[in-house]
């Protein structure tokens, strides 16, 4: 035994502890998202519990624990929704005060557009000041003409209107713009014109408000009857419904069916009830264009670096400047060249940008703030070593020979660069550009200070001209998690969609990074198996 | 084909635009530095005149104002004149008369916002309002002056004139405050009585309060005014207590004067309308209660100056009193918690301001911040800052000035000298309330009993003292960076020298999943620790003490069933896959210590550990705290350190260890004193890469944190980074403001930090690079 550890084998033991230590926690904290992340949408059975003081409670069960400092006694925490009934959404209950439970085979989970969820009975419909019994077969045919209300209320606000204000809007703008020119003739007619035009279009607003206002008096027509927990009866307009389920009698098919059709809404759909329920989409969205936008930036910039450190630089004073810089620039806090994002690429670029082009629509100010091309840009100039590094490698892989061949041609350097050692560095720079990628999907912090929002009124692009906005604010998936999990009014009842983005956001910084390896290996194959 | 020049034109201009190309990471770095250099730059700029106007005027000027834009200034002689004065051309706009009876003249004057109390030599108190309202006629704006006159008061009995006269007032209640040529103090107050029907009678009184100042002899008994005030507090208001007039507490009281009577020079009295002060000749401050006006009290007196009190002023928020002497000397002063006073409140001199060299003649503060202007005697103006305390401009005019006033937005100075002349200077000071000590250093604020650290950015009131001190962020950040490193630092290396020496060569694809760990964002960590491991850390906290000896109880359990299970230590697996054998070991003690944590709480933390924590080592808990952000930043930066460091350790020459194998060394001896040094100088920029990762690590503090700005070095409770104050802060900070340009310095603090780490770091790796391969 002394001998054992004279050897220093247990140390050996440790330091494997410690290497054990960091797989567990990584692998843990991928399970616990996963687990978290994957199982919110399965739908969850309600419980009907029974207290000693005979109040009946309705809910899915949310959390079970033991009560700190008593022995053997147990909470549950029950999500019974109905927000609007009882004030909130969760309600802790101590076992031993459970008499029953059951799992009631009508009860129903409604999902609504406010107010988060509605667990109930059905009772009935109420239609021009009549109740009448409804089943819930039934229910399925209604939801689809409110669903369809709903789509069509949609399309006039969002579409139509949205379109007009956009039209007004600019038409001001020029009004504005005429303003401040010598007043001539022409410019009385011009401005004249537009002003019938702004008539024109405030005309078609109103009726476009007309339709919408009938279509709202429409959409509270119906209402449902639902029987609450304690006896009570709630009416919950028809329009108001997003989706209607019965955990209790769903079979696994029909789980599954919601299981994706939930998924489905939480990838595609939008998000409702300051982004608490709903999808997730202008989210993805804004961040997959944001780093589109970063990636065409730092892709020029960090080949041209790579290819001046490996190929011309040879070892100057500049090219050690140079290294050094690139190490820097990967080693400055985030929130720096968020900082510097704000005041260079804000206030003193798009402040200058403001004041020449868009001097109409001051003090509002246009490009002067945060949007998501300055965004990109800032964290372009933070993925830029990550370009480099793996440029640089991909350059050093390329065999000796081929360039020399090269200029045994008679090929200039850059005719060679470009021509040869390029073309097979590519997957040195693909990777370089993925990795980038990946950073930048996950960065927050210089993001949160230069565009970034809680919720964008619209995504970076739409169908009108010049279609692509780059001056817009936009929504980000990392952003989301911290507004959603930090801001938002009620963090309890959203952690579950805050776990949802964040397995989004794992999958997508972990598929990036486990490309970015796979085509790096790839290339040391090609060149290692290569008759080069 | 092209021909052989264009293709050689080609090759240069490409050489050249490659170049430019990899200078341009280095202009970045350059762009980073000096762009947020310049934007700190104007912190520490002081102010500066843009503009001298002067305009002459016709007589004895009493007060002097102008309005928010500068453009018009009115000036008030002392025979009742209102000049409305253009500040364009020097045209006179307006001129009216406040109706002084014929043969006397204005003696002093003093202004409650806009309102002017004027004192006159036959001793009537008059009130003139004077406002500036706007206009606009297209895009020209207009400023029309306005005066209206709202009262005035003649003193009860005939006590002389007025010398000098103080007031405030709000929508019901005004009290003035008046010292006479004949030695009277007087105290006037007119309250409306709120009736349901609006306005009620006007409730009228007039003390006089020469009592009050009356000195105390040590050998003299107790004055009238004494006795009648103790008789009617007894045993109401402590404050009221008559021994107020301590001799212990007024030097000058020891010796027996004889005087009756104590001269007054100069009178303050603050918005709240409680608290009078009054200067004297022999540099003594009184401070009279007067929240009870039919019984005013003295609650000390307070030598502030070898010399006479010539001038006495507030600061905006009425909380800290400007006090001007002969000598020149400018002080302020402010009620501080005292333990020692009978009030539980002192007067304490907080700020001292450069002196001027002759006596301060007049006071007038800043309607912005905590800035004033002062003027002597001898024609000198000074800018004041009191927070920062600073002198920002000094300047210096050939006569005295009889009356001066800072401008509204604080942007201009003006006085009438005796020459007759209307001085005007415009000024910019963006930047008043920051020197380097307000940012670093202690600072005594107002309402604080002693000079502290304190951030604290934004107020809720328009007379809010900002306080800017970046140490407590520094101080946090530090922690945080600390407690990280703490776990990081041997895990990473220890993990790295088991990964580079003896995991098994099929095992080490566990190397490019500790990258990918290196991959999670920030925000996904910050997430899971603060809405997922504080409450859970919390519930099983003291499963967290124990856990670190049931996973070393657990490696030993480990090593005894290798021992003894005959499959093991045979074949490919005699070594190189401990890490993988010891994962349920190791997940079986975490399971352990959870289960048992309970019960320990219960046998050695008296059964409640935030209990015993705060009882026994005086530590308060906190949910989201810096054990916490510990763990979370160190996940960050174990990767790091990781991948630098098996870096290091992987390359250092075989021929070393093989070498050492040899002469035979186990494989711990040459791991640990072979390829450790030899591999340290790459450890160590793994360390100092881990430490700057940390210091600039935002989203892990922001969300793991409290974010409360306090200096503790407690393991159980948070604090404020410098980066999590920069995210939250600066989207809410006007553009080119203080706030704003002290967030640019905090980042370039960040940005110096992690440029000389980094720089260090890179130098020292690159130099390791060059020994190995000589090697």
């Amino acid at each position: 035994m002394k001998n054992f550890l004279r050897s220093g084998n247990p140390y050996i033991w440790l330091t494997g502890g410690t290497l054990t230590a960091c797989l567990l926690m990584i692998s843990g904290l991928v399970v616990l998202i996963m687990i978290n992340g994957f199982g919110i949408f399965w739908p969850r059975k309600i419980v009907q519990f029974t207290l000693q003081d005979g109040t009946v409670i309705l809910g899915e069960v949310a959390k079970r624990e033991s009560v700190p400092h008593q022995k053997d006694a147990y909470r549950t925490k029950v999500k019974v929704g109905n927000r609007d009934v009882y004030g909130m959404d969760f309600r802790w209950i101590d076992n031993a005060e459970i008499v029953s439970q059951t799992y009631p085979v009508h009860a129903l989970t409604f999902e609504r557009r406010e107010w988060g969820n509605l667990y109930g009975f059905l009772h009935g419909l109420r239609l021009d000041g009549g109740v009448k019994p409804l089943e819930t077969e039934s229910m399925a045919s209604l939801l689809g003409e409110s669903h369809a209300l709903y789509k069509k209320i949609r399309y006039i606000e969002k579409k139509e209107i949205g379109n007009i204000n956009y039209r007004m809007e600019k038409i001001r703008l020029e009004l504005k713009r005429l303003t401040l020119l010598q007043p001539s003739e022409k410019i009385q007619k011009r401005a004249a014109a537009l002003n019938t035009k702004i008539e024109h279009l405030e005309k078609i607003y109103r009726e476009k408000e007309d339709t919408l206002a009938g279509f709202y008096v429409k959409a509270r027509e119906k209402e449902v009857v639902v029987l609450l927990a304690d006896g009570r009866e709630k009416m919950v307009p028809v329009f108001q419904i997003v989706r209607i389920s019965m955990p209790n009698e769903m079979g696994v098919f029909a789980k599954m069916r919601f299981y994706i059709s939930k998924f489905w809404e939480f990838i595609w759909g939008e998000p409702r009830e300051a982004n608490t329920e709903g999808g997730v989409f202008p989210a993805i969205f804004g961040t997959v264009m944001m780093v589109l936008i970063m990636s065409i930036a730092v892709v020029p910039l960090g080949v041209l670096t790579a290819v001046y450190l490996k190929e011309y630089a040879g070892d100057s004073f500049i090219s050690r400047l140079v290294r050094i810089s690139v190490s820097n620039l990967a080693g400055v806090p985030s929130i720096v060249f968020g900082v510097f994002g704000l005041g260079f690429f804000i206030y003193f670029f798009g402040g200058g940008i403001d004041k020449l082009f868009f001097s109409e629509s001051l003090p509002a100010p246009t490009y002067g703030t945060g949007g998501i091309l300055w965004a990109a840009l800032t964290l372009s100039l933070l993925t830029v070593p990550v370009v480099v590094v793996a440029t640089e490698e991909g350059l050093s892989s390329v065999p000796k020979a081929l360039r020399e061949a090269s200029y045994a041609l008679g090929a200039t350097k850059i005719e060679t660069l470009w021509k040869v050692v390029i073309p097979q560095a590519t997957p040195g720079i693909l990777t370089g550009t993925i990795l980038a990628m990946a950073r930048a999907a996950g960065e927050v912090a210089p993001l949160m200070i230069t565009g970034v929002v809680k919720l964008a009124p619209s995504l970076p692009i739409d169908s009108h001209f010049p279609y692509i906005h780059l001056e817009r604010k936009f929504m980000h998936l990392g952003f989301h998690i911290y507004d959603v999990g930090f801001q938002s009014p009620n963090v309890e009842a959203a952690i579950p969609m805050v776990y949802t983005t964040t397995l989004v956001l794992l999958f997508t910084v972990l598929t990036l990074n486990l490309t970015a390896i796979v085509v790096r290996n790839k290339l040391k194959k090609w060149y290692n198996t290569g008759a080069m | 084909m092209k021909s052989l020049k264009r293709r050689k034109i080609a090759d240069t201009a490409a050489r050249w635009a490659i170049r430019f190309g990899g200078a341009v990471t280095v202009l970045v770095i350059l762009a980073l530095f000096v762009f947020i250099f310049l934007e700190v730059y104007p912190l520490l700029q002081g102010a500066m005149v843009t503009k001298e106007d002067a305009y002459s005027v016709h007589g004895t000027v009493m007060s002097v104002g102008v309005d928010d834009h500068q453009e018009v200034a009115y000036v008030m002689y002392n025979n009742g004149t209102v000049e409305f004065i253009s500040l364009h051309d020097g045209v006179i706009l307006k001129r009216y008369h406040v109706a002084i009876p014929n043969g006397s003249v204005i003696t002093s004057a003093d202004k409650d916002r806009n309102r002017l109390i004027l004192g006159t030599s036959d001793g009537k108190i008059f009130t003139v309002s004077i406002t500036f309202s706007e206009s606009f006629e297209g895009d020209r704006r207009a400023v029309i002056p306005e005066v209206s006159e709202e009262c005035w008061i003649p003193l009860d009995n005939q006590k002389g004139g007025i010398h000098c006269v103080t007031s405030r007032g709000d929508d019901s209640t005004t009290v003035t405050a008046v010292y006479t040529t004949d030695n009277h103090a007087v105290l006037i107050a007119s309250e409306a009585e709120k009736t349901l029907v609006g306005n009620g009678e006007k409730k009228e009184i007039q003390k006089d309060i020469t009592g009050l100042f009356i000195k105390q002899g040590l050998n003299q008994p107790s004055l009238p005014v004494f006795h009648l005030s103790q008789k009617e507090h007894t045993g109401g208001l402590a404050k009221g207590e008559p021994e107020v007039v301590q001799p212990a507490d007024n030097p000058l009281g020891t010796l027996t004067e004889q005087r009756s009577k104590t001269e007054i020079t100069s009178l303050a009295l603050d918005l709240f309308m409680e608290n009078l002060y009054a200067g004297t000749p022999s540099g003594e401050l009184f401070h009279i209660n007067i929240r009870d006006r039919e019984n005013p009290f003295l609650v000390e007196t307070v030598k502030v100056s070898e010399s006479a009190v010539t001038a006495l002023g507030f600061l905006l928020g009425d909380v800290s009193l400007v006090v001007g002497d002969a000598s020149g000397g400018v002080h302020v002063w402010m009620q501080v918690r005292d333990e020692l006073s009978s009030s539980g409140w002192a007067l304490k001199k907080v700020h001292t301001l450069a002196s001027h060299g002759a006596p301060v003649m007049g006071i007038d503060a800043s309607q912005r911040d905590k800035g004033f202007v002062t003027a002597a005697a001898d024609g000198t103006i000074h800018l004041n800052h009191a927070t920062s305390e600073q002198t920002l401009l000094k300047f210096a005019t050939d006569a005295q000035a009889s009356t001066l006033s800072f401008s509204p937005r604080a942007n201009g100075i003006m006085i009438a000298d005796a020459k007759g002349r209307l001085l005007q200077w415009h000024i910019t000071n963006p930047h008043p309330e920051t020197t380097l000590k307000t940012l670093f250093g202690r600072v005594w604020y107002e309402g604080y009993e002693k000079p502290e650290f304190v951030w604290q950015s934004t107020g809720g009131t328009d007379d809010f003292e900002p306080k800017l001190s970046l140490t407590p962020l520094i101080f946090g950040t530090i922690k945080g960076t600390i407690y990280a490193l703490i776990i990081a630092v041997p895990i990473g290396i220890f993990a790295a020298l088991y990964t580079s020496q003896f995991l098994h060569n099929s095992l080490k694809i566990i190397k490019p999943v500790i990258e990918i760990m290196a991959a999670l964002p920030s925000v996904i960590l910050g997430f899971l620790a603060g809405l997922w491991l504080a409450p859970f850390m919390e519930r099983i906290f003291p499963a967290i003490i124990i856990m670190p000896f049931f996973i070393t109880l657990s490696i030993v359990v480990a090593i005894f069933c290798w021992k003894i299970l005959p499959v093991f230590g045979k074949g490919w697996y005699r070594y190189g896959i401990e890490a993988i054998f010891l994962i349920p070991f190791i997940i079986g003690a975490v399971y352990i210590s959870i289960r048992l944590g309970g019960g320990y709480e219960a046998l050695f933390l008296e059964g409640d550990y935030r209990e015993w924590l705060s009882h026994i080592l005086g530590l308060p808990y906190d949910q989201r705290n810096a054990l916490l952000v510990g763990i979370a930043m160190g996940f960050a930066v174990i990767p790091l350190i990781f991948t630098i460091s098996e870096d290091a350790m992987s390359n250092v020459p075989n021929s070393l260890r093989s070498a050492s194998l040899a002469l035979g060394a186990t494989p711990w001896q040459t791991a640990v004193r072979v390829v450790l040094p030899t591999a340290s100088p790459g450890i160590f920029s793994a360390v100092m890469i881990g430490f700057g990762r940390a210091v600039g690590e935002t989203m892990i503090v922001l969300m793991a944190t409290g974010n409360t700005p306090i200096m503790d070095w407690n393991l159980f409770n948070g604090f404020r980074a410098l980066s999590a104050n920069i995210a939250v802060e600066i989207p809410e900070a006007p553009h080119g403001g203080t706030l704003y340009r002290v967030l640019f310095l905090a980042s370039l603090l960040l940005f110096v930090t992690t440029f000389v780490v980094n720089t260090v770091a890179e130098t020292v790796r690159q130099r390791m690079k060059l020994r190995y391969s000589k090697l």
